[in-house]
C-alpha cells in the first residue's frame, strides 16, 4: 500500500471536489437565472445586430441637454449619450430603411453643425446586413464549440470533451447573463470577446484535464476524487498565475485602451474570471459522472 | 554549456534577431518610405488611420422589374405584327401573363420571342402565355449588373480623386469598398447614389390630353422636371441617343447659362444626334437624367458637330460631379448603401494612442509580477514576452496583415496570455525539482512534461482565433490574426528561447541547485 503523503509529490492540498455541490449549485442556479435574464431582459444590442445610425461627435460650448432638444424635434427615436468625457457625445438613430440613413446621417450633420468641433465616426447597419451579422455571429460560437470538443475528443477520452463542453457552455450562458445584467453593448467585438473567452477557458480546462490525464496513468490505485483533487492542486499555481496575468493585461486595456474598447475588455475580464472557476469547480467534477476506472485496469 | 546543441542556439539567435529587425520598419513607421526594407510596416486598418467603409447593395429587383417591362414591350410589337390582339397584361413578382384574344397564332407568338430571349421560361395555357423569369436567366442579369456596377464604381472613386481605394465584390450582390482617408464621405456616397443614366428624347408637344390625363400612349413616357414635381413632358419612350454614345464630359462655364456640363459624342452618337436635331428642328429635345429632365430646350437648328452643353441650376460642384458620373457611365441598376463605418482621423490616433499606453502598462505589469514571482527566471520569461512582441508586430509587417482597433486589443491580450506557456513551465520545473537534484536534469524534464500541455491548450485557443477568422468581418478579423500570431509566437519564444535563456543562466552562473 501506498502512504498518502508519498503518492501526493506537491503541496498544496485544497479540497476542491468536496465543495463541489456548492459549486454546482451556484452554478445551476447562475445559468438558470442567466437564461431567464437574457430571455426577459434580453442583451444590450449594438447597431452591429440592431441596424441603425451611430454618429459619434466632438462638441464645443453646448451640452449633451442641448443637443437633445435640438436633435428630438426632428427625430423621435434618437438617443445620446456621453462617451468618454462631457464634450464627447455618442448620438444614436434607429432608421427604418437604407436609403433613409443617407439623408440621416447628413441632416443630423446638419442640425448640430455649429455645435460641433469634429465627426469622430459615423457607422450605419442596414437592417439586411445586422440580421445577417448575428446569424453568423451565433455560427461562429456554435461551430467553436463543436471543433473545440472534436479536438479535445482526438486528444484525450471523449469524456473529456463532455467536461470541457459543459464548461465552455457554462462560461458563455454566464458571461451573457452578467453582460444583461450590466447592460454592456453587445457588438461584434463582444462575439470577438466571447470566442476568446471560450478559447481562455478550454486552454485552461485542458491544462488540468492533460494533468488527470497524466495522474490516471501514474496513481492507479488512487481514489478518483482524491486524484481530481491532485490534479487541481497540481496545476492550481499555474491556473492563478495565468489568470492573473491575463487580468493584469485586460484591465490594463479597460483603463487606459479607450472607450470603444472598453465593452471588449469588461467582457474578457468577466470571462477570463468565470473560466478559471468553471475549469476547476465544473469541468472537473463532471468527470465524477464517468467510471474511468475499470478501464484502466484492463490495460 | 552543457547539452545545449550549437545548431539550436543559433536557430534561436537568428529568429530572435530577425523578429526584432524586421519589426523596426513598423516601430519607425514612416507613411512615406519608399525603401524596400522600410516598407515592410503594418497596414493600418481604417478604424485606426481614419476612413471609410461601404457596403454597396445592387438592387436587383428594378433590373428583374426593368426586364419585365422589356418583355411586355416585345410582346407587344410581336403581337402586332402576328395582328393578335392582346385583351390584358398582368406584371407580377417575377412573371408576366399576356391574354390574347383568340390562342390561334399564340406558339407562333411563343417562338418570336424566344427568339429574342433565349432562356426565360414559356408557358401557353389556353389563351394565355406566361414569361417567366426563372433563376438561371435572373443570374445572368445579377453578374452582369455587379460587373458592371463594379467597374462604374472604380471609374468614380478614380475620378473624385481617393487615394488607394479598395473595391471589390462580396457575396453574390454586394459591393465592398474601403477609402482610406476620405474625410468626407457625404460626397461619394452622393456620387454612388446616383445612377447616372443619360439619355436624349424628343418632347411631344402636341398631345396635351396625355399630360392631363397621366397617362402615357405606347411608346411615349411622362417624365417629371427635376426641379418641380408637377411640371411633366410627355417624351418619345425611345431615347434619341444615351450616355452610353458620350466620350466626355466637363465642367464648364457659361457667360449667360451660368455653370454647365459640356460633353462630346462619339461619331455613332454625333451621327444620331445630327439625324434626329435635323429633323426635329422646332421641337424639344428633353435631357433626361435618372428619370428626370434636366432640361429641354428647343433645337433651334441642327447640331452636327456632336457636342452640346446641359445647363441646369447647377453650382461649380455639382456641374463637376455630374461631369464625373457622365464620364464613368451609368451603373446598370441603383445601388444602396446597406453598411457604412466611417472614422475620423482624429478617433484613430486617439484610439493608436490609447491603445500604446494599455500595451505598455499591461506590459510593465505583467513583468513585474513574474519576476515578484519567479525572481530571475521570471526576469528570463519577461525577455521571452518583450521578444514575442516583437516578433508579432514583424509578422504583421512582412505578411502585410492589417492592424485594427480589436487587434490591439489582441496584442494587449496576448502579452497577458503569453506568459502562461512559461508558467506551465516554471511550475513543472519546480515540482520536478522536488523529486531530483540534478540542475539540468531538472529543467530537461520541466520542458519536456510541459511540452504537450502547452500545445494542446494553444491548439485550442488557435481553433477559436481561426474561426472568428473565418466568420468574421473587418476589424474583428484583425482581432484574429493578432491573435493567432500572439499564440504562435508565445510557443516558439516559450520552449526555444526561454529554453535556451535558461539553460544560459543556469551554465554561466553555475547553479548547483535549482529554487524557484
Amino acid at each position: 500500500m501506498f502512504g498518502l503523503n508519498k503518492i501526493i509529490p506537491v503541496e498544496p492540498n485544497i479540497n476542491f471536489l468536496g465543495l463541489r455541490r456548492n459549486f454546482l449549485i451556484f452554478s445551476i442556479l447562475a445559468i438558470f437565472s442567466s437564461i431567464s435574464l437574457l430571455s426577459i431582459k434580453g442583451l444590450n444590442l449594438g447597431i452591429d445586430f440592431k441596424g441603425g445610425t451611430l454618429i459619434e461627435v466632438n462638441t464645443k460650448n453646448t451640452s449633451i441637454g442641448e443637443l437633445r432638444e435640438i436633435l428630438s424635434s426632428s427625430y423621435s427615436d434618437v438617443s445620446l449619450q456621453e462617451f468618454g468625457n462631457e464634450n464627447i457625445i455618442l448620438i444614436r438613430l434607429q432608421n427604418k430603411s437604407n436609403q433613409e440613413s443617407i439623408e440621416t446621417v447628413n441632416s443630423v450633420k446638419n442640425l448640430i453643425q455649429d455645435k460641433v468641433v469634429e465627426f469622430r465616426r459615423s457607422e450605419f447597419v442596414g437592417p439586411t446586413i445586422s440580421s445577417e451579422l448575428l446569424f453568423r455571429g451565433f455560427q461562429a460560437v456554435s461551430f467553436a464549440l463543436i471543433a473545440i470538443l472534436i479536438y479535445i475528443w482526438l486528444r484525450f477520452e471523449w469524456q473529456f470533451g463532455f467536461g470541457a463542453v459543459v464548461a465552455l457552455t457554462h462560461d458563455v450562458l454566464f458571461t451573457l447573463g452578467l453582460l444583461s445584467i450590466l447592460n454592456v453593448e453587445f457588438s461584434l467585438a463582444t462575439i470577438a470577446a466571447i470566442l476568446t473567452i471560450a478559447g481562455y477557458s478550454i486552454n485552461d480546462t485542458v491544462v488540468i484535464f492533460d494533468r488527470v490525464r497524466e495522474n490516471l496513468r501514474k496513481y492507479k490505485k488512487l481514489d478518483l476524487v482524491d486524484l481530481f483533487n491532485l490534479s487541481v492542486n497540481n496545476t492550481l499555481s499555474r491556473t492563478i498565475m495565468t489568470s492573473l496575468t491575463t487580468l493584469l493585461a485586460l484591465v490594463s486595456l479597460f483603463i487606459f485602451g479607450g472607450e470603444v474598447i472598453r465593452p471588449f475588455a469588461l467582457t474578457m475580464i468577466i470571462g477570463v474570471v468565470i473560466g478559471t472557476y468553471s475549469s476547476v469547480f465544473i469541468a472537473v467534477p463532471t468527470l465524477l459522472i464517468f467510471k474511468f476506472r475499470p478501464q484502466d485496469e484492463d490495460d | 554549456m552543457k547539452n545545449y546543441p550549437i545548431w539550436k542556439s543559433f536557430t534561436v539567435i537568428s529568429l530572435v534577431l530577425l523578429g526584432i529587425i524586421f519589426a523596426i520598419p513598423s516601430i519607425i513607421y514612416d507613411e512615406n518610405s519608399e525603401n524596400w526594407f522600410l516598407k515592410n510596416k503594418i497596414n493600418l486598418g481604417l478604424d485606426l488611420q481614419g476612413g471609410s467603409y461601404l457596403l454597396l447593395e445592387v438592387q436587383l429587383d428594378v433590373l428583374y422589374k426593368e426586364e419585365l417591362d422589356n418583355f411586355v414591350d416585345s410582346i407587344r410589337l410581336i403581337s402586332r405584327d402576328e395582328a393578335v390582339k392582346i385583351e390584358k397584361i398582368d406584371i407580377q413578382e417575377n412573371e408576366v401573363l399576356v391574354f390574347f384574344a383568340n390562342k390561334d397564332k399564340i406558339k407562333d407568338i411563343r417562338d418570336n420571342f424566344f427568339q429574342m430571349y433565349r432562356g426565360v421560361s414559356l408557358q401557353i395555357s389556353n389563351n394565355r402565355l406566361s414569361i417567366k423569369l426563372n433563376d438561371e436567366y435572373k443570374k445572368i442579369i445579377q453578374d452582369s449588373a455587379i460587373k458592371q456596377s463594379l467597374e462604374i464604381v472604380r471609374k468614380r472613386i478614380d475620378e473624385s480623386g481617393t487615394k488607394e481605394p479598395l473595391i471589390q465584390r462580396s457575396g453574390k450582390k454586394r459591393i465592398l469598398l474601403q477609402l482610406p482617408g476620405v474625410k468626407d464621405p457625404e460626397r461619394i456616397k452622393d456620387l454612388l447614389g446616383k445612377t447616372a443614366k443619360l439619355t436624349f428624347h424628343i418632347v411631344d408637344n402636341e398631345n396635351t390630353s396625355a399630360l392631363q390625363n397621366n397617362l402615357a400612349p405606347f411608346g411615349k413616357i411622362i417624365v417629371p422636371d427635376i426641379y418641380d414635381e408637377n411640371t411633366k413632358y410627355l417624351l418619345d419612350k425611345r431615347a434619341v441617343v444615351g450616355g452610353e454614345n458620350l466620350v466626355d464630359a466637363k465642367g464648364s462655364f457659361d457667360q449667360t447659362e451660368g455653370h454647365a456640363v459640356s460633353f462630346r459624342f462619339d461619331t455613332e452618337g454625333a451621327q444620331k444626334f445630327g439625324k434626329v436635331t435635323t429633323n426635329n428642328i422646332g421641337k424639344n429635345l428633353a435631357v433626361v437624367l435618372d428619370g428626370v429632365v434636366i432640361t429641354a430646350p428647343r433645337i433651334s437648328s441642327a447640331i452636327t458637330g456632336g457636342s452640346g452643353i446641359i445647363t441646369g441650376n447647377f453650382n461649380a460642384q455639382e456641374a463637376s460631379d455630374l461631369a464625373v458620373l457622365l464620364r464613368a457611365g451609368a451603373l446598370p441598376a441603383p445601388l444602396e448603401i446597406v453598411e457604412e463605418r466611417s472614422v475620423g482621423a482624429g478617433l484613430g490616433a486617439d484610439s493608436i494612442a490609447a491603445g500604446q499606453i494599455a500595451a505598455i502598462i499591461g506590459m510593465v505589469l505583467v513583468c513585474i509580477f513574474m519576476i515578484l514571482i519567479y525572481g530571475t527566471f521570471g526576469a528570463l520569461a519577461n525577455v521571452s514576452l518583450i521578444v514575442n512582441l516583437f516578433i508579432i508586430i514583424s509578422l504583421l509587417g512582412t505578411i502585410g496583415a492589417t492592424l485594427t482597433l480589436p487587434g490591439i486589443a489582441g496584442i494587449v491580450l496576448t502579452i497577458g496570455m503569453a506568459v502562461d506557456a512559461n508558467v506551465l513551465i516554471f511550475e513543472r520545473i519546480k515540482e520536478e525539482s522536488l523529486k531530483q537534484t540534478k540542475v539540468f536534469q531538472i529543467v530537461k524534464n520541466g520542458f519536456d512534461r510541459a511540452m504537450s500541455t502547452i500545445l494542446d491548450a494553444n491548439i485550442t485557443t488557435l481553433i477559436a482565433a481561426v474561426l472568428l477568422f473565418a466568420f468574421g468581418s473587418g476589424p474583428i478579423r484583425g482581432f484574429s490574426i493578432t491573435l493567432s500570431l500572439g499564440v504562435i509566437a508565445s510557443m516558439f519564444t516559450a520552449l526555444m528561447l526561454t529554453n535556451f535563456l535558461v539553460y544560459m543562466y543556469l551554465s554561466f552562473a553555475n547553479k548547483k541547485e535549482l529554487k524557484l
